[in-house]
């Protein structure tokens, strides 16, 4: 089934398209949930939430349109509520704080872990790290960032996702970059992992 | 090249985002500074958790769920149009019913009733010829007279 005919199918309602449209599409959208919100789990409970808003509303699907472009604004807005109705960063602590207790927690988990081969303890409190300094970007820069790493879209169809120009997103690639590049560098100096 | 600027530099020397001469440069001293070369390294690490985090393998059960909760949704939506139903339609209606038995009713009891008192005091029976006349005289031939 083409990119065509499977909209055509889901406008009549057809399961099997639907199905195939997820089978398609679900790594996309696992991926740019999971590189916005950072967990499995939520991320793929957004992008269930967000294959269900496209087959309700599929019939407002324009037929020029980029079916990518469509799932990938859905998803980036779906998460964006998700991490605005889930913000459980403290406004009192601070970033560095914040990676601490992180890490500490996962060092527990580590040690009631320490038979299993495959849990790197190193890795995991690296993500945290990662993880806590993507959080701590602002909105739009959070969302180029995530299209960018996770999707590895380029700037144009980053411009196109977010609707803006391509300046704009170069802009806030860069500024998210050096924003990282500060909280890396502080807790390296701290030794915060 | 000093450390301040390579720091300042580094993220993007890393993703690949310098030109050649910018590069050469921040090579070079990395070549020189172990400090900057172990922050680098750090910094190398931590970035590439983004590479090894995209997910290459898909969850088999996921489009199970999506439908399971578009089935599930689909039933409380129609608990909520039925919610809806009830609280914007059914509800009124009740209450419009119950005014208008209240006006029926009000109109009922308001009516004047043949009221039979034989069977009282002396008094009353004198009074009693005099109220059946006004009740069995219509209002057209009081009018007449
Ligand atoms: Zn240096």
């Amino acid at each position: 089934m083409s990119e065509a005919e499977i909209i055509e199918k889901l406008k009549s309602g057809s399961e099997p398209a639907f199905k195939q449209l997820v089978e398609n599409y679900q790594k996309l959208v696992v991926n740019t949930c999971f590189g916005m919100v950072h967990n499995k789990h939520d991320a793929e409970d957004i992008a269930q939430d967000v294959f269900i808003e496209v087959y309700r509303s599929i019939h407002k699907f324009r037929a020029d349109a980029k079916l990518s472009t469509w799932l990938y604004r859905i998803a980036v807005n779906r998460s964006l509520n998700f991490i605005r109705d889930n913000k459980k960063r403290k406004w009192f602590q601070s970033f560095e704080d914040s990676v601490e207790t992180k890490t500490k927690a996962l060092q527990n988990l580590a040690a009631t872990k320490s038979d299993h081969p495959g849990f790197q303890l190193e890795n995991q409190q690296r993500a945290v790290l990662l993880h806590e300094a993507i959080a701590a970007l602002p909105k739009n820069q959070k969302v180029a960032f995530t299209l960018s790493k996770y999707e590895d879209l380029s700037y144009s169809e980053i411009a196109e996702v977010m609707d803006l120009s391509v300046s704009s997103v170069e802009s806030l690639l860069h500024r998210a970059k050096k924003n990282l590049q500060k909280k890396l560098y502080r807790c390296y100096k701290k030794k915060c992992l | 090249m000093n450390c301040k600027t390579l720091h300042k530099e580094l993220i993007f020397f890393l993703e690949g985002d310098l030109p050649l001469e910018k590069r050469e440069q921040l090579e070079a001293h990395l070549n020189e500074c172990p400090d900057c070369a172990a922050f680098a390294a750090d910094m190398k690490k931590t970035l590439q958790v983004t590479e090894d985090e995209k997910s290459t393998e898909v969850n088999p059960f996921f489009y199970t769920r999506v439908k399971a909760k578009l089935e599930n949704s689909e039933t409380q939506h129609i608990g909520i149009f039925e919610k809806v139903f009830l609280r914007k339609v059914l509800q009124p209606v009740f209450f419009s019913i119950l005014l208008i038995i209240g006006v029926y009713s009000g109109i009922k009891i308001g009516q004047p009733t043949p009221v039979n008192v034989f069977s009282s005091t002396q008094f009353d029976q004198e009074t009693v010829p005099y109220l059946n006349e006004m009740e069995t005289e219509s209002i057209e031939t009081f009018l007449m007279e």
